[in-house]
């Protein structure tokens, strides 16, 4: 018995002390998160005023926005980065003396919550903010999740930005969402704009029917194709996002004489299985992905030919280089001085769904959900954010252009590098 | 003598759950933000992970198979009662969530999933339970994987059909999804049904069934040898944990607007994947059907509170740390019951309100053996 004892509390010290010393990030609660304000993270300039401008009281409370996204679990890198993004904004706003809502300024703060990449949980998030008293929303990061929770948001009056929920359905029907990131259907369509301005004639698709971001984008490929007069020569399906062989696809490829075969997959599959298997079965044109081809440097397999990387181009939402609006650079620099790093999509769409808001909360002289819902879905209004400038159409979903990227092997490092390549943009 | 203490008990039984109901009907009147977006959300997901950790326990615990597919049943469930209360919606048999009609289709979706379940329970069970052991898992395994690639590739059910868009807002406004309000309404429903699988499930086991499939679990050639049909009584034992598992999904469907495939995994990020229900089943003592509610309640409760818990915050700082890691709480929590109660929570003894005075005597006798072993 005392065994037992002694060895789970040896257990739990080893975990606890384990996890002390890792770091993480605790989930403020809104209660605890205005001290917190008054230590200056952001810019130096700022710096000063900030610290006067708390004591002295100019605040005239807070308002708390709610985060919902994967925080852990296999998409962890989606929840962790746009909570980033948000934090970064928030910091920012608040150090330049808060949201000004008719005359008085308001300091924002945070009450984050973890879905795991799950609606269930994801439900259960959004239910406990809004219990919380928690008017205002940005989440969560995949479409699954989202679609959980809009039709609570509509129903129960709150305000919900996601920050990369594409598949198009979402904003359609909810009164209350909006999103800052565009559409899968304009996404299949920038692709295919690409490759009817580059003059590719014969191209192909290899996609995954079972898969709602892979179908989708495919359908809208395939329409604007139809529109522009890209022929498709050969179309083939996979059973999972999760597949491991593309050979028999690519050969059919191949065979057909497609010049660009678009490839509607996310990054875990690409590196090592898709883009080897397509050159060695003797494709050698162009592949094409989306949104979800970002981040395929991180799965390339050690030892491999990297020059099969070659002519593997996406479409992107954002990419640092292109970004050159004064909103868009000051992002940038700030986050890689405040995370050591450069700002991927979900910091970007995260830090400009807070923007967002508060230029929502600053034209309608108020935080309640229904003035803020109000002020957004007026199609007329221009925000400048560091994705780019947009304003919104009758759903919600930004009219906006995208970015095509690239990789191609870089001799001198011996490493496949992304580049940005141009503006993509549909009139 | 006996006859009448039988009697005492069913008498309380009975009017504890007659006040359990009251309650749950005054709740559902209340109109209060906290109840509504907190504990009424929290009741649904709990009466459902009772209704899996039980039937499952029915399989694993008293017919000593393990299954690790449960949760694949679900799925078929949940989308059989999603898509029949939505074919009613537009066949025009009823335009509101309330009334007569509807509550004829919501009984008619849950009794269709548990229905469906059943039948798909005994087509992968004549098979199955022909193996033993290892080998059964691993069928059981690849039948909740085959279950979930199959509704992902079906057009009108697939992830394109009710998981996302507008198929979920349509399911959410006009079929079984229940918005927060309507949970509230509907609670006592899941209450109900949690308290009729419970009753139904008890009476399987304390019948000549259970008797049967314990003893196979025990001995499986004693068992033979004593006339027992084996094949018959695990094939029907596993249809039956099917039904319930159905009925679990239909209650799932009714609390969530959005079904995607990924919530009915083998493993995935909640505590609803078929992994999970396994360790709900062990944890509150494979064999005792009141050990597996402990054990889901606990599990749900522990979840929700690390996720959504303000008593998190309160915490000192390198706590917090631990709980940021829901994984790694769920593991340690784990390893402590495993540890102390080796055979779960309750082992195979169940829960029940008149034992509850001799619980003090129960605990002493306990402590006495336990010091008793470490000495010798």
């Amino acid at each position: 018995m005392k065994k037992k004892v002694m060895s789970a509390l040896l257990a739990t010290t080893l975990v606890a002390g384990l996890t002390a010393c890792g770091g993480a990030k605790s989930t403020d609660t809104a209660a605890s998160q205005p001290e917190a304000v008054d230590t200056p993270v952001a810019a130096e300039t700022t710096d000063a005023e900030s610290t006067e401008a708390a004591p002295s009281g100019e605040t005239a409370g807070t308002i708390t926005l709610g985060v919902i996204g994967p925080m852990t679990g296999s998409l962890a890198v989606y929840g962790t980065h746009i909570e980033n993004g948000v934090e970064l904004a928030v910091e920012q706003i608040n150090a330049a003396g808060g949201v000004n809502v008719g005359g008085q300024m308001y300091e924002i703060a945070l009450n984050s919550k973890d879905d795991q990449g799950d609606s269930t949980e994801c439900l259960n998030a959004m239910n406990a903010l809004i219990s919380d008293g928690v008017s205002l929303v940005v989440g969560s990061a995949t479409s699954g999740c989202t679609s959980a929770i809009t039709s609570v948001a509509n129903s129960e009056g709150v305000v919900l930005i996601t920050p990369s929920g594409t598949s198009d359905s979402l904003t359609t029907q909810m009164d209350y969402v909006f999103r800052t990131c565009f559409k899968d259907s304009f996404q299949g369509e920038l692709a295919a704009k690409y490759a009817a301005d580059n003059g590719y004639t014969k191209v192909g698709i290899v996609y995954c029917s079972a898969d709602t971001y892979s179908a989708g984008l495919r359908d809208a490929f395939t329409a604007s194709c139809g529109e522009l007069g890209v022929e498709i020569v050969a179309e083939e399906s996979v059973a999972t996002m999760t597949e491991v062989d593309y050979t028999n696809q690519f050969n059919k490829m191949a065979s057909a004489g497609a010049q660009l075969v678009f490839t509607p997959f996310y990054y875990d599959v690409m590196g090592p299985y898709l883009v080897p298997q397509a050159r060695q079965a003797g494709f050698d044109g162009i592949l094409l992905g989306c949104d979800g081809v970002d981040n395929t440097e991180t799965t390339i397999p050690d030892g491999a030919d990297l020059t099969v990387y070659n002519d593997f181009m996406f479409v992107n939402h954002y990419a640092t280089e292109l970004a050159t609006s004064e909103v868009s650079s000051y992002f940038v620099e700030t986050y890689t001085e405040k995370y050591g790093e450069a700002p991927n999509n979900f910091d970007a769409l995260g830090y400009d769904s807070v923007l967002v808001y508060k230029a929502a909360i600053e034209k309608c002289g108020s935080f309640e959900a229904a003035d803020v819902q109000a002020a957004l879905a007026d199609t007329s209004v221009v925000y400048e954010v560091a994705s780019g400038t947009f304003s919104f159409d009758e759903t919600g979903t930004p009219i906006k252009s995208g970015v095509l990227m690239g990789y191609s092997y870089d001799e001198a490092s011996n490493s496949v590098v992304k580049t940005a390549v141009q503006t993509l943009a549909v009139e | 003598m006996k006859t009448n203490k039988t009697a005492i008990r069913y008498a309380i039984n009975t009017i504890a759950l007659v006040i359990l109901m009251i309650i749950t009907f005054v709740i559902g009147g209340v109109d209060n933000n906290t109840i509504k977006l907190k504990i009424v959300p929290s009741v649904w997901q709990c009466c459902y992970l009772i209704i899996m950790a039980a039937s499952l326990n029915l399989v694993l615990g008293f017919l000593g198979q393990l299954s690790l597919g449960h949760c694949g049943f679900m799925a078929v469930g949940a989308y059989t009662a999603a898509l029949v209360s939505l074919a009613f919606q537009r066949a025009g048999v009823y335009d509101e969530k309330k009334g007569a009609a509807f509550m004829l289709v919501m009984i008619v979706s849950i009794l269709a999933a548990g229905i469906l379940s059943a039948v798909l329970g005994l087509l992968v069970g004549i098979p199955a339970l022909r193996l033993k052991g290892d080998y059964l898992a691993i069928i059981t395994l690849g039948f909740g994987m085959i279950i979930v690639n199959l509704i992902n590739n079906i057009p009108f059910c697939g992830q394109q059909g009710l998981s996302q868009g507008t198929a979920s807002s349509a399911l959410y406004a006009n079929g079984l999804g229940f918005s927060n309000d309507e949970k509230k309404g509907y609670m006592y429903v899941a209450v109900l049904a949690v308290i009729l699988c419970m009753a139904l499930m008890f009476m399987f086991v304390r019948s000549k069934f259970g008797r049967i499939i314990c003893a196979i679990r025990d001995n499986e050639i004693a068992a033979s040898a004593s006339g027992i049909d084996v094949s018959y009584y695990k094939v029907l034992t596993f249809v039956f944990s099917a039904f319930f598992a159905g009925i679990a999904g239909a209650l799932y469907s009714c609390c969530n607007a959005a079904l995607a495939t990924t919530s009915f995994a083998f493993t995935n990020g909640s505590i609803l994947n078929s992994v999970f229900i396994v360790v709900m089943v062990v944890v509150g003592g494979m064999g005792s059907l009141t050990g597996s509610i402990v054990a889901a309640i606990g599990m749900f409760l522990l979840n929700y509170a690390i996720k959504n818990g303000t008593w998190v915050a309160a915490l000192p700082g390198f706590l917090q740390n631990v709980f940021t890691y829901p994984m790694l709480v769920y593991s340690i929590a784990l390893i402590i019951v495993i540890m102390f109660r080796p055979h779960g929570i309750l082992g195979t003894s169940e829960f029940a309100l008149c034992d509850i005075p001799k619980w003090p005597r129960m605990v002493a006798s306990h402590f006495h053996k336990s010091d008793k072993e470490a000495e010798g």
